[in-house]
Order: structure tokens, then sequence, then C-alpha cells
């Protein structure tokens, strides 16, 4: 992740799996600097598995330092509740410059 | 129309239940159905009940004062076994003489068929439990389980889940009640034993919370869709800020439950009611409609007298302070639409 200095509350820029996704850096819950959350997976349901559960979208989830909320940042949903969601932006990448836009 | 949802019917002396045990278990030692240690000061039961009998055995007696004098349409009859016995075999026979009690003395001669009633199982043995569900469940009179709120662990685990998958095949909601006092129980606040009855009765209902919120983390609602539990003693006053509390500690630790798909407390509905109690809501009547509001109580709660009890309370004073569509949802709506309740033959609907 790389947190860019622009607007209000700067913007993390991830990389997951080899593209590109931009989320703001501010809780929608609290407001908290979502980007300085751990980045990494999730877990689903897996009842035939010792632990009952599978991790999933590694890189792709960050979790937020106050609360835990899990956010998805290719889409910027809540994983609980996808209503619950934060600002994306999208990323361009054009002769090895990275663009977001707002 | 009226729905009583929560009466106890009573045994006129205790050894009537031996009549109903099989022979190798009918000269075991079985605790009096009286034999509790926090007894309500005056009697666990109307005074006016008190006669020659246990209050509340006497079928037509019961029928004049629910049908006659409180207008009820149906009762649903809940009764007591022992509680928690040590010997869960023999407890397990005690919850079968009991149904067959239920079904010989209550409701096979109810030619009114006002009656239904409740196959009591015992949650300590599931084994035994799923066989008496299956020896019982076809019966049309018989319209749920009932299991006591004292167990040894929350419902929520695993070793109990054979029970609801078999009452919810047979579509049979689970009744949970206050039902023990025989020495094995456990205590009954989350601190230890009260010292006096008011300590006791303001808290015991309330673990019902424990059997519920484990039955949403766990994932047995979510496993078992047609799942439904009541809970009679009451208690739902406190449902709203738990329910606040299991609704945000899952929006932070989803991840460790994932079954749990949706928020807690949207298992509600489809899930859980209660039976109403003299002791839940706000003193003041003027805040009921708004309070009742809270958490969806209005299609959650259902009229229970919980006669003989001394607390038992009449429709009217269930109803008391609800708009008319919350006063209708109690006191018939939401039980006839869980147990299939509809108004009797014509003539009769009031």
């Amino acid at each position: 992740m790389k947190l860019v200095d622009v607007g209000k509350f700067g913007v993390g820029v991830y990389n997951v799996g080899g593209s590109l996704h931009a989320i703001v850096n501010y809780c929608s819950h609290e407001g908290a600097p979502l980007c300085e959350g751990l980045i990494g997976g999730t877990n689903e349901t897996a009842p035939d598995e010792p632990g009952g559960l599978r991790r999933v979208k590694d890189g792709q989830i960050v979790r937020c330092p106050w609360h835990n909320w899990e956010f998805d940042v290719t889409t910027g949903q809540n994983l609980a509740d996808p209503k619950r969601r934060v600002r994306t932006y999208d990323v361009d990448v054009d002769d090895g410059k990275v663009y977001l836009t707002a | 129309m009226i729905i009583d949802t929560n009466v106890q019917p009573h045994f006129r002396y205790n050894a009537e239940i031996r009549r109903h045990l099989p022979a190798a278990h009918k000269l075991r030692s079985i605790p009096d159905v009286e034999q509790q240690w926090y007894q309500a000061p005056g009697g666990n039961y109307r005074q006016d009940l008190y006669g020659e009998h246990y209050p509340g055995s006497d079928p037509e007696t019961v029928a004049r004062h629910l049908f006659d004098d409180a207008k009820v349409d149906y009762a649903v009859l809940n009764p007591l076994t022992r509680g928690n016995i040590a010997d869960y075999l023999l407890n397990s026979r005690i919850c079968a003489a009991v149904n067959d009690w239920l079904l010989d003395r209550w409701l096979e001669p109810d030619s009114s068929n006002r009656f239904r009633g409740t196959i009591r199982v015992n949650p300590e043995d599931p084994k035994g439990a799923v066989a008496e569900i299956e020896r019982l469940a076809a019966h049309p009179k018989l319209v749920q389980v009932g299991v006591p709120m004292q167990s040894r662990e929350p419902y929520g685990k695993p070793m109990f889940e054979p029970i609801w998958e078999a009452a919810a095949a047979h579509r049979l909601p689970v009744a949970v009640h206050i039902n023990g006092g025989n020495g094995v129980d456990y205590p009954p606040t989350f601190a230890g034993h009260a010292d006096t009855y008011p300590g006791y009765a303001a808290f015991m209902p309330l673990n019902y919370f424990v059997h519920m919120a484990t039955l949403i983390i766990e994932g047995v609602f979510g496993r078992h869709p047609d799942l439904r539990f009541v809970f009679a003693d009451g208690g739902y006053d406190i449902l709203t800020p738990l329910m606040w509390r299991l609704d945000t500690f899952w929006l932070s630790m989803r991840d460790q439950t994932p079954w749990v798909d949706r928020y807690p407390s949207d298992y509600l509905p489809a899930h859980v009611r209660f039976c109403s109690s003299a002791f839940d809501g706000p003193t003041d009547p003027g805040q009921m409609q708004r309070w009742m509001e809270f958490s969806g109580k209005a299609e959650l709660l259902m009229y229970g007298s919980g006669y003989p009890h001394w607390s038992t309370s009449l429709p009217e004073e269930a109803a008391g302070g609800l708009d008319s569509a919350q006063r209708d949802n109690v006191l018939w709506r939401n039980a006839g639409e869980l147990y299939g309740l509809a108004a009797p033959a014509e003539g009769s609907i009031r």
C-alpha cells in the first residue's frame, strides 16, 4: 500500500494481485485512518474443514485499525454490511505513472 | 381471537406421574414438582387456585378460567417436568411420562379442541430427545417441543443440534421455559446464586439471552431455516441493548464466524418469539408503543398468561398501552402464525 497525500484524508493505493486499487484513508464508521490498518485476507465458511474456516482474498481486505471492520479495497464495500462502504477512486497507469481520478 | 401461549398444567398430586412411567422406572425417586429453592412469598401459584389439588391440575377449571373468564380461544399447555436430574436416562422417561399424561388427561379428552400441547424432551439426552420428538411429532395437538431454561451448556452448542434439527424437520418451535430447582441446577445468575426470591426472579428469565446468542453466533439458526425458538419467561426488555451489542461485535469480528451472514438481529423475525411476562416492559404505559418497536418486538411477542403462576397476567394486562396493530399481534396474530392456529368455529370469535 502506498499512502498518497491528496485530498482531505489521503488515499491508499493497493496492489492486489497485480492490479491497482485506491480507497480513501478514512473509515466510514468513525473516521479512523483506514489505510493504516492491516491488509490481508478474510475467512469464509468451510464446514468440512477442521476449523470450519477457509482463508480467502489474501491481499484484498483491509481492516480498520480502530474497530477491525473489514473492507474490500477493490470495491470499497464493508464485508459484513456491503451498504457500509468507503470511497474508491479510479486508478490508471500510463507510461509508468499512476493517476488517481476523484 | 386470543391465544394464550404459556400455560402450565399440573399433576393433581405428586405420584400421578407414576401411572405413566414404564415398569423399569416406576419405583425410582423423583423430585417433588414443587421442590424449588426459590419459592415466591405466599406460594408460586395464584392464591385463589390452591385447593385440594395443585393449582392448574383440573382441565375443566383451567378451561373455565382461560376460555370463559379470560376469553382465550386457544391455550398452549407447556407442563413442567422436574428440571435437570442427574440421571439423564431417568429424566427422559419422566419427560415421556409427562407427555403421555398430557395426552391422556388434557389433550385427548378435550372435545372443545382448544388446548394445544408441548412435547417435553430432555436436552441432556440428545438421542432420547430426538426419539421422543419422532414418537410424538405427528400428533396434531402437539405444537411445540419444550426444554428447560436451565442447561449444562448454552443451546447453541453442537451437542444439542440434532434435537433442534428434529424439531425443525417437523416444523415444531422449541419453547424454553424455566423448569428446575431440584438440586442439579446451575447458578441462576452469571455471578452465582441469588440469596432471595426477588434476586432470583429478576434475573433468571434473562438467561434466555445466552441460549439465543449462541444459537445465532454458532450458526444454528443459519443452518436450520425452519428452526424457531420461543422464550417463554419473557426477558425481552433486555433484548434491544444486547442485540445492539451482538451486532456491534459482529461488524468487527465477522471473519471469526462467517456463517453468520447477516446482522445477528436480522435472525430475530424468522427464528425467535417471546411469551409475554408481567415483569417486562416500561412502567409508564405511555412509553409502551415506542418500546415495542425496538428490535421489532411487536412481531416477536405473544400473549402468555403463565397460568397458574402467581404472576399470571390477563390478556388486557399484556396488551395494556399497545396500539391496535400491536395488540392484535400480541394477542393472537404472532401466535396464530407460529402454531398454525386460525380462529375457531364461528360464533366463538371475540
